[in-house]
Formats: structure tokens, C-alpha cells, sequence
């Protein structure tokens, strides 16, 4: 037996682990070796020390001190209030929100009639030419002619120049 | 009233009932305090936040382990958490151990002893100190409190094969570090 593996052996035989055997090598070896003698004798002078702590008495009024505590902690302690106040609030917003959005539903403006000249044409099933067909129809050329001047001026309303 | 019905007042919320369990833990969770920092002011801050964090968790105690062990296990967490906070900022203020006072004055060898005593134990405990929390927890839990492997296992939910090998290097470093200073002083 090496000296590390004598004081493995001698720390679990503190601990009551070790067997019949490995009591009887550890205790022939170091008998033998001063240098585990010296190293058990640190290590029982610490065991000793330690084996002996005192331990004070707590302060006085222990539990009369912690009440008052125990008082606070119960306004501010986030785990009751989530308990007491989070689980009632998770129907409740349920409920809000399902509120909001029926209303949003009912008295929020309607969708707007307004497309713009693709969205007329993919939503309305408007024909491009419906309009354009009245004027072609028309027989007298003048009065082509100033439909389509019109009809143009109509769809550019932004475009006239300003009077100087 | 047993300790089934005290707890099973204390999770309604009673504090009367709760305040008998405290008179009969509170020496056990200030011990286990003491143990980790040798400080008495500090052992008996962080044994009433122990209770605190114990009162508002007991609705989530089901009984499965032994109260007992279940208090240790707050205690142990609570304490960790302070050591790590403390390692991290300062070291935790050392208290001087109080000296064991002969009341035989006359027998001068029995005082040297004891003085020798108190002086090894303020060294050790200063030492201590100065190791890694878990080191510093499981040497308490051993060899000043005397709990079992069994018991160090399932308070630390650890194997034992792990306390077997934490302790001892928890051992042989506290030896490193105090020998110079008993050799030292003539120790």
C-alpha cells in the first residue's frame, strides 16, 4: 500500500466505510510509515477541532421577530398575488378581449367601397371598356371627341395648371 | 396536535400552527447556517429568511420526504446562495469563536489545552471560510453536523460515490491549507 492510498483508506475509516481486511492493511501500514503517522495526526487534530464547534444560541425572540416578517412578505409575495389575482385575471381578460373584438366587429367602419382600378377590376367584375364603350358608340365624331376630353379631364382631376 | 396537522395548518395559512414548527426547527436550521459561515449574526438573518422562503413554499410541500429533510434542503439552497453571493463580493465576515473558559482555573494543563483548543478552532473556522461553498457545505454536513452519507446524498441530491469523493478532496484541502498555520503557531 502507497501513502495516498493509505489516506483514502484512512478518511473513509473515519466514516466507518472501510472492511475487516482493508482496517488491518491500513493500520500495517502505517504502523510502519511515520509519514501517515504524521498525516493521521493532522487530520484527527482537524476532525477534533471540528467535532467540537460550538454553535451558539440563535438571537433572542426568534419567532417573534419572524412573524412580522412573515405579515410583509404576505402583501409583497408575487407567487400569492399571481395565485390570487393571475388566475382570475386569465377568464377575465378571456372574456375582454372577446368583448373588444365583437365590438370592433359591430361598430367598427365598414370595408371600404372604394378600389382602386386593378382592385375594381379583380373584386367588381367591372369590364375595363364599359365605360369607354358609350363613347365609342356614339356615332356623331364631335361628340366622341369631347366625351373623350371630358371623360379624360374627369379622371385627372389634379392636372390642370394653375392660372398663372 | 403532531407534525402532520401543524403542517397541514401552517399550508392553510396558519401561523400559529406554523410558529410551533419554527420553535422546534429553528436551532436545527440555525445550526446548519452556523456550520457554513461561523457567524451567528448572519447565521440567524439567513435562518429567518429560511423560514420565510419555508412558509410561502409549504403549499408545494406534498409530504413526499420527511419535513425535516425538506427544511434542510431550503436551508442548504439558502445558505449555498449566500456563500456563492458573498465568495463573489467578500468574504463572510468571521465572528471569533468564543473560547471554551475553564472552570477549573487551577488545573493549568486542562486551560493550555482548551486555550489551544479555541485557538485551532477559530484557524479551522477561518479557514473554512475560505473554500468553495460546496466544499465548505459538505465538510460541514459531515464532520461538524455528523450527517450520514445517506443523508448528505439526498439532501444535496447527490450519489453517494459523490459525497464518498467531494468529501475527500473537501479533507485534503482544508489539511493543505491549515497545516502551515498550526505548524506555524506551534500547533
Amino acid at each position: 500500500m502507497n501513502c495516498k492510498k493509505a489516506e483514502k483508506l484512512f478518511l473513509r475509516a473515519k466514516d466507518g466505510l472501510l472492511n475487516q481486511a482493508q482496517t488491518k492493511a491500513l493500520s500495517t501500514h502505517i504502523d510502519s510509515c511515520p509519514r501517515c503517522q504524521k498525516n493521521r495526526d493532522e487530520y484527527l487534530s482537524i476532525f477534533e477541532v471540528l467535532e467540537n464547534t460550538e454553535f451558539p444560541e440563535p438571537k433572542p425572540y426568534f419567532w417573534g421577530r419572524l412573524q412580522p416578517q412573515l405579515k410583509e412578505q404576505k402583501i409583497f409575495d408575487p407567487w400569492q398575488a399571481w395565485k390570487k389575482w393571475g388566475l382570475r385575471a386569465i377568464p377575465l381578460s378571456l372574456i375582454l378581449v372577446f368583448v373588444l373584438a365583437s365590438a370592433l366587429l359591430v361598430l367598427g367602419p365598414p370595408p371600404s367601397e372604394e378600389f382602386s382600378q386593378s382592385g375594381a377590376l379583380l373584386f367588381e367584375d367591372t369590364i375595363p371598356l364599359q365605360d369607354t364603350e358609350s363613347i365609342l358608340d356614339q356615332e356623331g365624331v364631335e361628340d366622341k371627341n369631347m366625351m373623350l376630353i371630358f371623360a379624360s379631364l374627369e379622371e385627372q382631376p389634379g392636372s390642370r395648371r394653375p392660372f398663372p | 396536535m403532531d407534525e402532520k396537522d401543524l403542517i397541514a395548518k401552517s399550508q392553510e395559512g396558519n401561523e400559529e400552527a406554523y410558529g410551533v414548527l419554527v420553535e422546534k426547527y429553528k436551532t436545527k436550521v440555525f445550526n446548519m447556517a452556523y456550520s457554513m459561515t461561523f457567524n451567528r449574526e448572519v447565521a440567524d438573518d439567513l435562518a429567518q429568511e429560511v423560514f420565510i422562503k419555508a412558509y410561502y413554499a409549504l403549499p408545494r410541500f406534498k409530504g413526499k420526504a420527511a419535513f425535516s429533510t425538506w427544511l434542510h434542503q431550503i436551508t442548504l439552497n439558502h445558505v449555498r446562495d449566500y456563500l456563492r453571493k458573498s465568495s463573489r463580493m467578500k468574504q463572510v465576515p468571521f465572528e471569533e469563536t468564543r473560547g471554551e473558559h475553564s472552570t477549573h482555573e487551577d488545573e493549568a494543563e486542562q486551560r493550555d489545552r482548551e486555550h489551544e483548543l479555541a485557538r485551532r478552532k477559530k484557524l479551522v473556522h477561518k479557514t473554512m471560510a475560505t473554500l468553495p461553498p460546496k466544499y465548505r457545505i459538505i465538510l460541514s454536513l459531515r464532520d461538524i453536523q455528523g450527517l450520514s452519507y445517506e443523508e448528505i446524498s439526498r439532501v444535496l441530491n447527490i450519489s453517494s460515490g459523490t459525497v464518498d469523493s467531494r468529501l475527500h478532496r473537501a479533507r485534503k484541502m482544508l489539511k493543505k491549507k491549515i497545516m502551515p498555520f498550526f505548524e506555524k503557531e506551534g500547533g
